[in-house]
């Protein structure tokens, strides 16, 4: 009989012997040693096992009857301490030598565990094996025991799912932007992360880890790197595996980042094969479960002495999570001359793309609906050429005819209690029952229920509810979409992230249907100022989608140098500010040097690179960036008041200087320019701003909706108040409202003409309860943005230095 | 052959983002879509020069700063109404560093 | 592997199975499995109920599962017939597609004394799954531990359940760390829970559970069909997703092997499939793996017809 001796008891090698056996029964000795206790079983099966879903019992794959009705020698629970090729023997630990004719590694890999400060305390595990998930399931069994998960990938989130259906509270910490970030794309990562949000599982992505913490031996908590701490009694690493190499290395196989073999399996020896996750075949290692058994039936038929060779095939992932349904194949990223095919229905959460290029489909994730997902995954295998289905293809094999995305489909999908008309109070299910009751328009709606009779900002919703309910009967008027990108108008798209809490870029997206993966420069700013302006302490401002002027801090010129100005507070300077500004302007060469029509001084003709050391200089000055770009505040005007002047009334300056301290970093629909007048005779000409400030005898009189740019307008009084600190809270308030329902790039004029100065009036001056909202929000946004970012950029100056620089390079 | 140069590694680049490279030629805007796609093209708009690399970047496509004169990150041609091309430079990633094709700089110094 | 035990011939949990649907305004019998109890079968024919009449009435007119225990006194219709055979308890579950109840599944349970086992009704309470009612046989301490445990979304089986809005299955209730109840339910000897939504119209949450035990089974085998399009790529197709079976062990199929799937009107659970409806087969010589009954309860979601989940004895 030939001697075979085969090394790890896993998935692959256990397949291999399966078809060996089939095919030659009985011709070979076979001795099998594995350093787990016991002998195969379904790894991938370990998350349901976890869950409780399955039993141990249930994912054995061959069990004592089995190796024992082949002949197999098993040495359970034994490692092998050396392989002596040239006598061509396996050495065991305990000092037994075993002949062999041929030679089969299967060690397969070993989890990865970063080594964080604290990695070796007691409760730390990896998820690799039985052990450890038995050891999380004893964790688990202790009432109020809590988790955290390292890795948001495949392994990690089926961990964090079983655990919490053991009654862990669970927390994954995720180093990128969104979940199983090689398998999905960010849309597909944010429909999973809400279905395990639902699930009661914490998820934090684009988080770095600073140290696992301990108590007596034993973890207590993780570090992130902002310093928070997240408590646990098991810390579950599930970041990635490592091909076990060791022992074909020390034997001399050649190795690289696994061990290296051939199309037949065989490694540098010709007498040792290996499979499995420790192979490194073509420069590909392996770890999803299909590639290594079409690598066992290799091994098998290279053992028997027939040929056959191991060709990598497309593989395909599933989550093992019941009730996500998700699925990815091929490739969907990093190429050239491709282009995507994308598919939401928000209603049904589904999301689907397809990635073609060269009339074949290259890749697919899909979340939702994954029923065409072997079909697409078919076409990627083949090859197949799609110039034919193209169109219809997103649809999958049983298109007919086709279904449009309904863009009604949104709204379709809101609750009966869902609110519609703010200002009155109005749901969408008393919308409902107007039109059942015989409203069939926007006017009947309007005196029926009041709904966007007031500052009909949901007009447009209103008119959807309508088409929605009654169909064809009701004919919508044409309404502008924010871009190609969407049917949805601004007010929409507002209302959308409003009300189903969308956090982010992503689930807007998503659940407004958006056309395109990734928007383009006409909706993500404005997408980007909603969602901080409406979710201050959730959404991360994203700065690849704003405009230069707002990533830089700086306005950019025509011929591509940008201006920079510091803030001078309520138009106040000091000679040191001067000289410092001076002395910047001459280190730099900045070419112009302007006094602006906002009381500040420009230095323009500034060079990209030379941005960070400017700043730098400035704010070692004590200088601050001005906002002198931004959709946001500007500059506050202001006339010296009763300081110096004769006719002044109350010190503008001082309320100048306030009102900019406390505005200053805080994003707006479009510029915010203000002023303060000491006196009637307005010498800051407060009323040609967006908000002016007048003061008189008795007070301080507060108008909004100036502009002196193409259109020309003059302020209309909102409110005249009685002290100082009214005057700041219902700038404030109506600031806040403005940021609220303004349509992104109206000033506050535009945004009056729409909704009524009596609107407005309503919101902030009479109802004061109202007013303290509004103010409350403003400061709860503005303990996030108000803030100097010259400083934070000033610290990381190589982002503005050029990448490379090959005038060298070429030249040779 | 193509001979590739490294320019630096991947995560220099923010996704949806660009940075530029000082060629003897002018400078090149290397762009990293959302998708971890790279590309390199002239960084200088054909309507008035804008600097691309400063534009906001989405799916394959650049929206020049100064004007939103949109522009093909593939083709190096200007979409829509308008009409003009710029330059393009082979690049490609591999193992997580960004490469140029040399061949390119030194033919265009033949050019 | 499994345990031959569980496989002696005993007395089984659920003693009489019926599904009734509505005709008329009223619900009548379609089926049942009465086993030897023929003259609760002869009273049960000739019934019939109106929306809140009797227990199936209830179960339809209130739009939930039902638990009834002890009938005398109560608005159970059939008391006397049921004093009679010896049932003492009784289950209703109406099957609702979107807000169409598509018929009413009532199980009836005898006495209790020697029979462990558990068929639960669990309602979200803020935020919260509270145990709605249950029957529990013998199993007084698990009862008592289940009446004071609460799940959040996602957590144990009925958090699970909830969360995933699917029917799941677990194992080895009982063994150490597993279950979270699984100190008390090792102790009444529950092995296998099959968890499921029970949609209805509205916006309530009703997931039904049965935990059943070696020595007197709720079934011997379970199985979880899908049948989202979704998941399938057809409709009228179902495919097996996890079950496990006293003669046939693990039912499941692993990731390369071949999934076992049924066509509309195939078997019985094809006949589920086909027509919407809870299927109960007692007696047909042709059914999986050879037992003598079986049940096939249809879970929509909507108007789409979800999941089946069988339960054989």
């Amino acid at each position: 009989m030939k001697k075979l001796v085969v090394i790890g008891a896993g998935m692959a090698t256990g397949r291999a012997l399966e078809h060996l056996f089939e095919t030659e029964p009985g011709a070979w000795d076979v001795t099998l040693f594995n350093a787990e206790p016991r002998g195969n079983y379904n790894r991938i099966m370990l998350s349901p096992v976890l869950s409780g879903e399955k039993t141990y019992e249930e994912i054995v794959t061959h069990d004592a009857d089995w190796y024992e009705a082949h002949g197999v020698t098993c040495r359970f629970g034994e490692k092998v301490a050396s392989v002596d090729r040239d006598r061509k023997v396996v050495i065991a630990e305990n000092g037994d030598e075993v002949a062999y004719d041929k030679l089969l590694f299967g060690t397969g890999s070993n989890p990865f565990i970063i080594p964080l400060p604290g990695h070796d305390l007691d409760g730390v595990i990896a998820y690799r094996d039985l052990e450890d998930t038995y050891r999380m399931m004893e964790t688990a069994g202790t009432p109020g025991a809590k988790a955290v998960v390292i890795g948001g990938g495949l392994l990690g989130l089926e961990a964090a799912a079983g655990l919490r259906m053991r009654g862990m509270e669970v927390c994954v910490v995720h180093l990128m932007g969104h979940l199983m970030d090689r398998q999905l794309d960010e849309a597909a990562g944010y429909l999973l992360r809400k279905a395990l949000t639902d699930r009661g599982i914490e998820i934090r992505c684009s988080t770095n880890s600073k140290q696992i913490l301990g108590e007596n031996g034993k973890v207590r908590a993780l570090e992130l790197d902002d310093g928070t701490e997240i408590p646990c009694d098991l810390l579950v690493m599930a970041v990635g595996i490592r091909p076990n190499v060791k022992l074909a290395q020390e034997c001399g196989l050649a190795v690289g980042r696994a061990i290296h073999v051939d199309d037949q399996m065989v490694t540098s020896d010709p007498d040792v094969l290996a499979v499995g996750e420790c192979v490194e075949h073509n420069g590909a290692i392996f770890g999803l479960v299909a590639p290594l058994y079409d690598q066992a039936k290799v091994v098998a038929k290279t053992l028997t002495g027939e040929h056959d060779s191991f060709v990598q095939r497309e593989v395909s992932t599933k989550l093992k999570v019941t009730g996500c349904d998700l699925f990815s194949a091929g490739d969907f990223a990093d190429g050239e001359g491709r282009e995507d095919i994308v598919f939401r229905d928000p209603a049904r959460g589904v999301y689907k793309r397809i990635v073609i290029e060269d009339n074949k489909v290259v890749g697919a994730v899909m979340y939702g609906d994954t029923s065409d997902g072997n079909w697409f995954f078919g076409l990627i295998k083949d090859g197949t050429d799609i110039a034919d289905m193209r169109e219809n293809l997103i649809f999958g094999p049983a298109f007919q005819g086709g279904t449009p995305l309904d863009p009604l489909a949104a709204v379709a999908a809101l609750p009966r209690d869902a609110e519609i008309c703010g200002c009155n109070g109005v749901c969408k299910g008393q919308i409902e029952d107007a039109i059942a009751a015989g409203a069939t328009d926007l006017g009947g709606i309007r005196a029926t229920t009041k709904a966007s009779a007031s500052c009909g900002t949901c007009t447009g919703l209103v008119e959807q509810v309508l088409a929605v309910t009654l169909g064809d009967d009701f004919v919508m008027p044409a309404s502008q979409s924010i871009c190609a990108c969407t049917d949805m108008t601004h007010e929409d798209v507002r209302r959308m992230i409003k009300s189903q809490k969308l956090t982010s870029m992503a689930a807007v997206f998503q659940e407004c249907g958006w056309k395109t993966s990734c928007g383009c420069h006409v909706c993500r700013p404005a997408l980007n100022f909603y969602l901080l302006a409406d979710w201050p302490l959730e959404y991360q401002d994203d700065p690849q989608s704003r405009f230069i002027n707002e990533r830089k801090h700086a306005n950019i010129q025509k011929d591509g140098t940008f201006s920079v100005v510091p803030r001078m507070w309520g138009g106040i300077t000091t000679p040191q500010e001067l000289r410092a500004i001076a002395d910047a302007a001459e280190k730099y060469s900045v070419p112009t040097v302007k006094v602006t029509g906002g009381q500040r001084i420009d230095l323009l003709g500034v060079k990209g690179e030379d941005l960070p050391s400017i700043w730098y200089d400035l704010n070692q000055a004590g200088m601050v960036s001005g906002y002198a770009y931004s959709k946001g505040l500007r500059t506050v005007k202001t006339c010296v008041g009763t300081d110096h002047c004769r006719f002044g009334t109350q010190d503008s300056t001082g309320l100048g200087i306030k009102l900019e301290k406390t505005l200053h970093g805080s994003w707006t629909p479009h510029k915010l320019k203000l002023a303060v007048s000491g006196c009637p005779r307005n010498c800051a000409e407060a009323t040609c701003k967006d908000i002016g400030v007048v003061c008189v005898d008795s007070g301080y009189q507060i108008s909004i909706g100036g502009a002196a740019g193409m259109d020309v307008r003059e302020t209309t009084l909102l409110a005249q108040v009685a002290t100082e600190e009214e005057a700041i809270d219902l700038i404030k308030a109506v600031t806040q409202c403005y940021r609220e329902h303004a349509k992104y790039l109206d000033r506050i004029y535009k945004w009056m003409d729409k909704v009524g100065l009596d609107w407005i009036q309503d919101q902030v001056v009479n109802d004061l309860e109202s007013r303290q909202a509004h103010v409350y929000r403003f400061e709860l946004s503005q303990s996030i943005y108000r803030k100097d970012p010259w400083a934070e950029h000033a610290k990381k100056p190589e982002k503005y230095q050029p990448l490379a620089d090959l005038t060298l390079e070429a030249a040779e | 052959m193509t001979d590739w140069i490294d320019i630096a590694a991947l995560e220099d680049v923010p996704q949806r983002g660009a940075r530029v490279v000082k060629t003897r030629f002018g400078c090149l805007a290397v762009f990293r879509t959302a998708e971890d796609e790279v590309y390199a093209i002239e960084n200088s708009c054909p309507h008035k020069k804008g600097p691309l690399a400063e534009g906001i970047v989405h799916g394959k496509f650049v929206t020049c700063p100064l004007h939103n004169w949109v522009i093909s990150l593939e083709t190096g041609l200007v979409q829509g109404a308008d009409e003009g091309e710029v330059i393009t430079c082979p690049a490609r990633v591999e193992d997580g560093r960004i490469l140029l094709d040399s061949t390119f700089l030194t033919e265009r110094a033949v050019a | 592997m499994m345990d031959t035990v569980l496989d002696a011939p005993t007395r089984t949990f659920i003693e009489v199975t019926e599904v009734w649907v509505p005709k008329d305004g009223r619900l009548v019998l379609a089926n049942g499995n009465y086993g030897a109890l023929d003259d609760f079968a002869a009273v049960s024919g000739q019934e019939s109920f109106g929306p809140g009449e009797g227990l199936p009435g209830k179960a339809w007119a209130e739009a939930r599962p039902v638990v009834l225990k002890g009938f005398e006194g109560s608005y159970f219709k059939r008391t006397d017939a049921a004093k009679a055979a010896g049932l003492t308890s009784a289950v209703a579950i109406p099957v609702f597609a979107g807000d169409i109840l598509k018929a009413v599944l009532v199980v009836l349970c005898g006495d209790d004394k020697n029979r462990t086992g558990a068929i639960e009704v669990w309602a979200e309470n803020d935020g919260l799954l509270m145990l709605s009612d249950g029957y529990y046989g013998a199993a007084r301490h698990f009862e008592w531990v289940s009446q004071h445990t609460h799940f959040p979304r996602g957590q144990g089986l009925p958090g699970g359940v909830w969360a995933s809005n699917t029917p799941i299955l677990m194992r080895d209730l009982g063994s150490g760390y597993r279950f979270i109840r699984a100190e008390s339910a090792g102790t009444a000897g529950l092995t296998t829970g099959l968890g499921m939504p029970i949609p209805v119209p509205g916006s309530k949450t009703f997931v039904l559970t049965l935990l059943s035990a070696r020595g007197t089974p709720i079934a011997r085998r379970f199985e979880i069909w899908d049948a989202r399009k979704a998941k399938v790529g057809h409709a009228r197709e179902a495919v097996l997703i996890d079950g496990i079976c006293a003669r046939e062990g693990p039912l499941w199929s692993g990731e390369t092997e071949k999934e076992r799937r049924v066509d509309a009107w195939q078997g019985p659970v094809g006949k589920a499939l086909g027509s919407g409806l809870p299927v109960v087969e007692s007696g047909t010589p042709a059914l999986a793996a050879g037992y003598e009954s079986m049940v096939a309860l249809p879970i929509w979601h909507g108007p789409e017809l979800a999941h089946i989940v069988a339960w054989y004895c």
